[in-house]
């Protein structure tokens, strides 16, 4: 049979194994995939905002790190990644992690309810604080999971380091028992985007063709530290909702000839707003004027900028220049019965402050209506400005406050004198609130920063359906502008999101540790098997009584 | 973690099978093709247990899914397990020499393959990965314990098979070969029940196969003192 003759093959196979595994382990491990196991952890992260504004660099400006996870407290150098809790950090030390970390990822929290005003008001200024600049290092934000609270707690309660531990004893303890975690995004370096920023505009017609255009206009893109996450609740989902329903109210108006207004209106939709200087702003008003055939803003009457008007019912009227009594503008401003805020342009700020800036610049009567005081505020650039039920019931109101005004501006009435009058005036510019709550929540449950919005095709995305939805009341008109090449006013980058990697290792002298473990036992197996004869006759013994016959 | 980890965790498992072979003094009966020979028979065996699995029995992904764990289903699939003393008494056979050589060469071999084929790719794929995993090293601890009581198994059968086996014995060594298949069906059943850590499940484990050894090793002992060897 094969298996006696075999004796001498298996010889030779065994005399020469050692010398094969030689050979054949580096071929096994050339072969095998370098990463073969799946992490326990894998999350969805998202980059902080990456720009440049008129070629000043702002945000992260790299994407992929592997590196160990350490907490706020434990960290030191720049092979560390820091994770923390969004709201557990603070300015001081962002700056010092962004001079000497390696990488930071941070923690939103669980929701906006557990959230303090104080704490709320400290995320904000933090986001102001780290789009100022830019930071080197990789920064990712995460939302909020259990297995991050556990990462998170493992992290602030475990210390690897060994400075931490008093003896050698409980040095080596704390590295068997301990839970070291390595972070890793594995990401492309960041690319540049095209991106083709927008304006969607559309006019409803006045009584007279040669009559004077008022404008209403507003951004509907949404700025926050993280691209992905900026849902823009009140900036300016808000804006841009008002804009909707002040098409829809006055389509229904001039739609019949009789009580067509005097003024046409034009409806605006700029996909640009306050975090990239109104970009989609001052590049439609550039074509519009400056082409040959300009027609559309040929005689414009005012400009009316709607901005973040949801977090409170009244609204306060921006302008940079204090409008003249006999106005358009003051007509409208003692219509609406808002306070002034006046505030001049300054040219040498990196940034304008309200979209009516744009227009101002232009030498055209311009103003913003804002729910907030300052375009200062830093709820305007924030992730926590999410949707809620009471910034929809200020939307409606601020929006019947703002129909009401333009309405009684356009057919220039004083006040209403009977009863009847204000009731039908009342179901003239009735405001509809489901739908304003369906253009809210949808516009709020949509990402969208300029990464976002400006580099899907223009019918697609939120601008195709915001286009199809002016579209349903007066011709629509979408324009693409195009950033200057060699002077980019503005470059976006790539890599807003990436699957992040969390690895529990032990630190390498665990191994050591586990060597010597294995070894003694080892030792002891190799004792028991030489002393297995001697424990066998004693045993033999005791179990049969007698003494092993040789 | 490293491939440093991988070499600790390979240590764990080779070592302990190696120094059985060398130190038993089986290895001077030049025995090595026997061991291969044992461990043919021991994947053969598997492969016709999962024939009768997957011919005979539903499919058990779905009680997976479902989380349902039928009881009845389980000791019927554990009964299929008498395949593999069927397999080591073929190996017990076919080993020529004296009994201790015959059934520490067959348990080596039928452990040796049974780690290679349950544990080897598990090891390679995971203690390699960066993920750090006390699973590893325990899995390589459990399969010393295998060895322990593939010798048991093996000493078991051999027992059984022969015609001189006091009287006085055969209840025993017969209701422990009943018992055999089920062995880690009741493990797992008494971990489950006493909600015991892993580390826990494995001393017990290893305490059960150190008991199982030591009954074999007595009813061994006695056989032996009978028949002079």
């Amino acid at each position: 049979m094969w298996l006696d003759e075999a004796d001498g093959f298996a010889e030779i196979f065994k005399g020469y194994l050692p010398y094969y595994l030689l050979v054949a382990l580096p071929i096994f491990i050339i072969m095998s995939p370098v990463n073969p196991v799946a992490a326990s952890h894998e999350f969805s992260v998202y980059r902080m905002q990456h720009y440049d504004l008129h070629t000043v660099p702002h945000g992260c400006r790299s994407a992929s790190f592997n590196l160990e996870g350490r907490s706020l407290t434990s960290w030191s150098t720049s092979r560390h990644c820091v994770v923390a809790r969004v709201q557990d950090i603070s300015i001081e030390q962002f700056m010092e992690i962004r001079s000497k970390a390696g990488a930071l990822l941070l923690v939103l929290p669980k929701n906006d309810t557990v959230l303090t005003p104080e704490e709320k008001e400290h995320i904000q200024l933090l986001e102001m604080a780290m789009i100022q600049q830019e930071v080197n290092a990789p920064v990712y934000f995460a939302r909020w999971t259990p297995d991050f609270e556990d990462i998170l707690r493992d992290l602030q309660h475990s210390f690897i380091t060994d400075d931490k531990s008093g003896t050698a004893l409980e040095a080596m303890l704390n590295t068997v028992s301990s839970n070291g975690y390595q972070i890793v995004v594995s990401a492309s370096t960041p690319q540049k985007l095209d991106s083709k920023p927008v304006t969607i505009h559309g006019k409803l017609a006045g009584r007279s063709g040669s009559a004077q255009t008022i404008v209403i206009a507003a951004h509907y893109d949404s700025s926050a530290v993280v691209p992905e996450l900026s849902q823009g609740a009140d900036s300016n989902a808000s804006g841009a909702v008002a804009v909707l329903e002040l098409a829809r109210i006055f389509s229904r108006l001039y739609s019949t000839a009789a009580v067509r207004g005097g003024p046409s209106i034009l409806f605006a939709l700029t996909s640009i707003g306050h975090s990239l200087n109104y970009f989609s702003a001052k590049k439609w008003l550039e074509e519009q004027l400056d082409s040959t055939d300009a027609s559309l803003l040929q005689d414009v009457s005012f400009v009316m900028c709607l901005d973040s008007i949801s977090s409170t019912p009244s609204m306060t009227m921006h302008v940079s220049k204090p409008p003249k009594p006999g106005g358009a503008a003051h007509s409208i401003k003692s219509r609406l019965g808002v306070s002034i805020n006046h505030k001049k342009i300054n040219l040498a700020d990196e940034l304008l402050a309200w979209q009516h800036e744009r227009f101002s610049i232009r030498r055209m009567t311009a103003f913003t209506l804002s729910s907030l005081q300052s375009h200062k505020d830093s709820s305007r650039s924030s992730v926590l400005d999410t949707p809620s039920e009471v910034a929809i019931k200020n939307l409606v109101q601020n929006i019947a406050t703002t129909a009401r005004a333009l309405a009684s501006h356009v057919y220039n009435l004083t006040d209403e004198v009977n009863d009847e009058d204000a009731a039908l005036y009342d179901d003239a510019l009735g405001v509809d609130e489901a739908s304003v709550r369906l253009w809210y929540n949808y516009l709020s449950s949509q990402a969208r920063a300029p990464q976002i919005i400006t580099t899907t095709a223009p019918n697609a995305g939120v601008t195709g359906t915001l286009e199809r939805a002016l579209s349903r009341y007066m011709d629509v008109t979408v324009s693409a502008h195009a950033v200057d090449k060699r002077e980019p006013e503005f470059t976006l980058y790539g890599a807003t999101k990436s699957v992040l990697f969390v690895y529990s290792v032990k630190p390498a002298v665990f191994d050591l540790i586990l060597t010597l473990a294995i070894v003694a036992y080892l030792s002891v197996v190799y004792f028991a098997i030489q002393l297995f004869p001697r424990f066998y006759e004693e045993y033999a013994k005791l179990v049969t009584g007698k003494a092993k016959v040789h | 973690m490293t491939l440093y980890h991988f070499g600790n965790c390979l240590a764990l498992v080779y070592a302990p099978y190696h120094m059985a072979y060398k130190f038993s003094g089986i290895s001077e009966y030049a025995t090595f093709s026997k061991c291969v020979y044992a461990g043919g028979l021991y994947i053969f065996t598997q492969l016709c247990k999962m024939l009768l699995l997957a011919t005979f029995f539903p499919d058990s992904d779905n009680s997976h899914i479902t989380g349902e764990y039928n009881v009845f289903l389980e000791i019927l699939k554990a009964t299929v397990d008498f395949a593999d003393l069927f397999g080591l008494y073929l190996a017990l056979n076919s080993v020529p020499g004296k009994g201790h050589a015959k059934i520490l060469t067959s348990a080596i071999g039928w452990a040796s393959a049974e780690v290679l084929v349950t544990r080897s790719v598990l090891l390679w794929v995971g203690a390699r990965g960066s993920e750090f995993d006390w699973r590893y090293v325990r899995a390589c601890a459990e399969s010393n314990v295998a060895l322990v009581s593939a010798g048991a198994s093996a000493a078991l059968v051999w027992l059984w098979t022969r015609s001189d086996l006091p009287r006085r014995l055969a209840p025993g060594v017969l209701a422990l070969l009943l018992l055999q298949p089920y062995r880690a069906l009741l493990e797992d059943a008494l971990g489950a029940a006493l909600a015991l850590s892993a580390w826990a499940l494995l001393a017990l484990r290893a305490a059960h196969a150190a008991a199982l050894a030591l009954a074999s090793l007595a009813m061994y002992a006695v056989l032996a003192q009978q028949i002079g060897i």
